[in-house]
């Protein structure tokens, strides 16, 4: 009775183990796969143009674009990034800031500094969102507009910021960004090139703790002084370096982030602009844009570019990280589960199945398959159930690829883009990319599956993010 | 199982050579990037003096020392600074250095952006080989924004090939890029009449035709204003909002019954044209089927006719009061927004 007991537990271990081990293999081919393809990308793609030859290549004829900068609790920063954006190189652009209800002086400061005044401004409502209790302009310039509403979360702000702009584009961004002042005249790039096609677009985030900042401008970039920024900034150059270039390359781009995108407002009112309350509401835009024009059988580009900037905060304690990485996990877990309906749906081709099918390898299973693994395949080795051969396999695909997609990410940067200043950075930015597979990737997947317990529970807290501000990074 | 193992080891010991050979590399550039720095500092310097005592001689030396990329690069910019003479003998001097064959070979060789960019410099070098360079490029290029680049340095040299035959070239099919209105835009006035025959041609592409009205109506004006009236009944409501959007900026005599028309057309594109036109030329007698438009399904529609009715002045704001003081209506809402914009009481 024994024996057929111990039996099934090592067939019961083998199968746990095989699903462990199946899922991390997958998921490292799927990252082997983003590197190949974003190398590709990166090799097919003309060089970068300055900035100065863009606005005499492009200033004629680069369409209006509004810039919805949602607001809450924002007082540190608001001011200053709003400056930084006044001041961006573009021909045609509006500055719509969206106060969400603001606990804080968000507001007041705005007023104080641009010297807002109320205004009437007729607008189309086309989406829902809580009622706006005033439109502020500033005689300074004409170019700055504040909606001041009542708190409904930053979908709802954004969608109050769309049905108040007027441009054909819009572009959203984090109150506490900073754009590059190239930044808009590059995103709207594809929108020049092929406007009837572009739907979407999407820049690269990057971090500038550490880095100089002065009037709302990156002046000097530098790593950050601190583990955890920097360990985010090897993360983040995987994510937008490698993975969006990646899946952009095939048009099957998941997510144009929230922290700067921008997007054709006509298709956006189409498919009802940002949901609201969503934890993952730019990853849940850009799926019911792939939706709706799969539906339509139009054709349709969502795209990311490299070239255009947007600097922003990265947090700087283990506390605030880990509730944001919850909230993102949440989101994911929402959209995915929201439009389900998707995944390897013939119906939406390669979106349903490359496009789902990697978020149900890299999103879904993929944080609990490796938490599992963490506990599950030492133990099983150490009772004797599992082969060393097992262990090792295990412990590859979670250090040594790790270590691998982390460093070919930094070697497409450097090889294409060299978008870091000193050779030094390089040297730093190589050894974080290994040690950060050594505890910070573990901590990473922690968070993931609390995030899916939080999901299970129907927790929607979105968690306060305490900013120091970018002004307070290097002077 | 071992070789999940043994392939992770060697591909993470490869890309950490890989890695540390990158970094050796950028340590050497950082040397090379500082010395052209000094170059291109040091040509900047001979440029501003040449401005000042027009030394071509000793400008030529400086061309001549510093590296052909970096002539080419800081000299572009810093021409695009100037005007007239100064223009002219700066140009003059480049010539005599051979930057524009440089240039060329740069437009056959280089990377798409390098081809664009080498484009944009021969058109402002004017140099005795642009012309053929330019040709060929629009001729073989095989980006197509590499060869709109060329046609628009064509263009700006007075070389462009007859218009079919360059957009034949250029390549027509699925051709959306503003670019090209760019290309009309500069077109020379003695050639606007191929700008109008290729607008007229039912058989192209829309959105070109389109292009090619916006261009006329922005450069030619009025000259072109009996074709635009009769462009407004095109079947490609693109073509017909185009050709509305220049009679706003035109006029014609046959615009209020043109416009009228217009603003019963099934496409929402075409019928704010309308109503913006109507506005822009100061149609007051349109202001009934202005009226109408307000309780248009599309708001931009609605927007577009409330803001022309407030374009007539007293007329127009009195009838949007009345419009704003009726039943509530989505005409109603309109108004009543339309009169409340600008600065709250």
């Amino acid at each position: 009775m024994m024996s057929d007991w111990s039996h099934e537990i090592v067939l019961a271990a083998s199968i746990l183990s095989w699903f462990i081990i199946g899922a991390g293999l997958a998921q490292t081919t799927i990252y082997l796969l983003q590197l190949i393809i974003a190398a590709y990308a990166l090799s097919k793609r003309p060089p970068v143009a300055r900035s100065a030859l863009l606005w005499h290549r492009y200033g004629d004829v680069a369409p209006p674009i509004a810039l919805l900068v949602p607001a809450y609790n924002e007082e540190l920063n608001v001011v200053e990034s709003v400056h930084s954006m006044l001041a961006l190189e573009y021909p045609n652009f509006e500055v719509i800031v969206i106060n969400d209800g603001s606990k804080d002086q968000t507001l007041q400061r705005l007023i104080g500094a641009f010297k807002l005044v109320k205004f009437h401004r007729p607008y189309e409502e086309a989406l829902a969102h809580k009622p706006i209790r005033g439109l502020y302009s500033s005689p300074m310039t004409e170019r700055l507009f504040v909606v001041d509403k009542e708190n409904g979360g930053k979908a709802d702000a954004q969608n109050a910021g769309i049905n108040v702009c007027r441009a054909p584009l819009f572009c959203v961004i984090d109150g506490d960004s900073i754009l590059e002042p190239d930044a808009l005249m590059r995103a709207a790039q594809p929108f020049i090139d092929d406007p009837e096609r572009t739907i979407a677009v999407g820049g690269t985030i990057r971090i500038a703790n550490g880095s100089r900042i002065e009037a709302g401008r990156v002046r000097e970039i530098h790593l950050p002084n601190r583990l955890l920024p920097l360990l985010q900034v090897v993360e983040y150059l995987r994510a937008f370096l490698m993975a969006r270039l990646a899946w952009s390359h095939i048009n099957t781009l998941m997510l144009v982030s929230g922290a700067f995108g921008m997007f054709r407002r006509t298709e956006v009112v189409a498919v009802g602009g940002f949901t609201m309350g969503s934890m993952g509401e730019d990853l849940d835009l850009v799926i019911k844009l792939h939706r709706h024009m799969r539906d339509a059988g139009r054709k349709y580009r969502i795209q990311f570019i490299p070239e255009p900037v947007c600097w922003t905060e990265a947090p700087e304690t283990l506390s605030v990280l880990a509730r944001q990485r919850t909230r993102w996990q949440r989101g994911a877990l929402e959209c995915f589960f929201r439009h389900r309906a998707m995944l390897f749906n013939p119906r939406y081709g390669r979106v349903g199945f490359l496009g789902f099918g990697h978020i149900l390898i890299v999103d879904v299973l993929g944080p609990v398959a490796e938490v599992l693994g963490y506990i599950l395949i030492p133990a099983f080795w150490l009772l004797g159930i599992l082969s060393t051969e097992y262990l090792l396999a295990f412990t590859s695909l979670i250090f040594t690829y790790g270590v691998c997609v982390s460093v070919c990410s930094l070697v497409l940067e450097e090889a294409e883009l060299q978008r870091f200043p000193r050779a030094r950075d390089l040297a730093v930015l190589t050894a974080v990319a290994v040690i950060e597979n050594f505890g910070y990737r573990q901590l990473n997947n922690f968070w993931r599956v609390k995030g899916w317990w939080q999901y299970l529970r129907a927790d929607q807290s979105w968690g306060e993010m305490t900013r120091t501000g970018l002004s307070g990074a290097k002077k | 199982m071992w070789y999940v193992w043994d392939l992770s080891i060697l591909l993470s010991a490869v890309s950490l050579v890989i890695m540390l050979f990158l970094i050796v590399r950028r340590v050497l550039q950082e040397r090379r990037g500082r010395v052209q720095i000094d170059q291109r500092r040091q040509l900047h310097t001979a440029l501003i003096a040449f401005t000042e005592n027009r030394d071509r001689e000793a400008l030529k030396v400086v061309v001549l020392a510093v590296p052909a990329g970096v002539a080419i690069n800081a000299g572009f910019e810093f021409i695009s600074l100037l005007r007239g003479e100064e223009y002219d003998d700066v140009l003059a001097a480049f010539n005599e250095c051979g930057l524009p064959a440089l240039v060329g070979s740069q437009l056959e060789k280089g990377n798409g952006a390098e081809r664009i960019h080498a484009a944009e410099m021969l058109a402002a070098l004017r140099s005795e080989n642009a012309v053929a360079s330019l040709l060929s490029a629009l001729d073989r290029d095989r980006s197509r924004e590499v060869r709109i680049a060329a046609a628009i340095a064509l263009c700006d040299l007075g070389s462009l090939p007859p218009l079919d035959i360059a957009l034949g070239k250029v390549g027509v099919v699925g051709q959306r890029s503003r670019r090209l209105i760019e290309l009309f835009r500069r077109f020379p006035p003695a050639r606007f009449e191929e700008l109008r025959d290729h607008a007229a041609r039912t058989d192209a592409v829309p959105f070109i035709r389109a292009a090619a009205i916006d261009a006329l109506a922005r450069a030619a004006g009025f000259h072109f204003a009996d074709f635009f009236a009769r462009a407004t009944g095109d079947q490609s409501p693109e073509v017909a909002a185009a050709a509305l959007r220049a009679l706003g900026l035109t006029g014609h005599a046959e615009a209020p019954a043109i416009l009228a028309s217009a603003m019963a057309n099934g496409d929402w594109d075409v019928r704010a044209a309308a109503a913006d036109a109507a506005g822009r030329l100061g149609l007051a007698g349109l202001a009934a089927p202005l009226s109408a438009l307000m309780d248009d399904e599309a708001w931009t529609v609605r927007y577009a006719a409330a803001n022309a009715l407030r374009s007539f002045g007293q007329p127009g704001e009195r009838l949007l009061r009345d419009i704003a003081a009726s039943e509530v209506s989505r005409s109603q809402r309109t108004a009543s927004l339309i009169l409340a914009e600008g600065p709250a009481a």
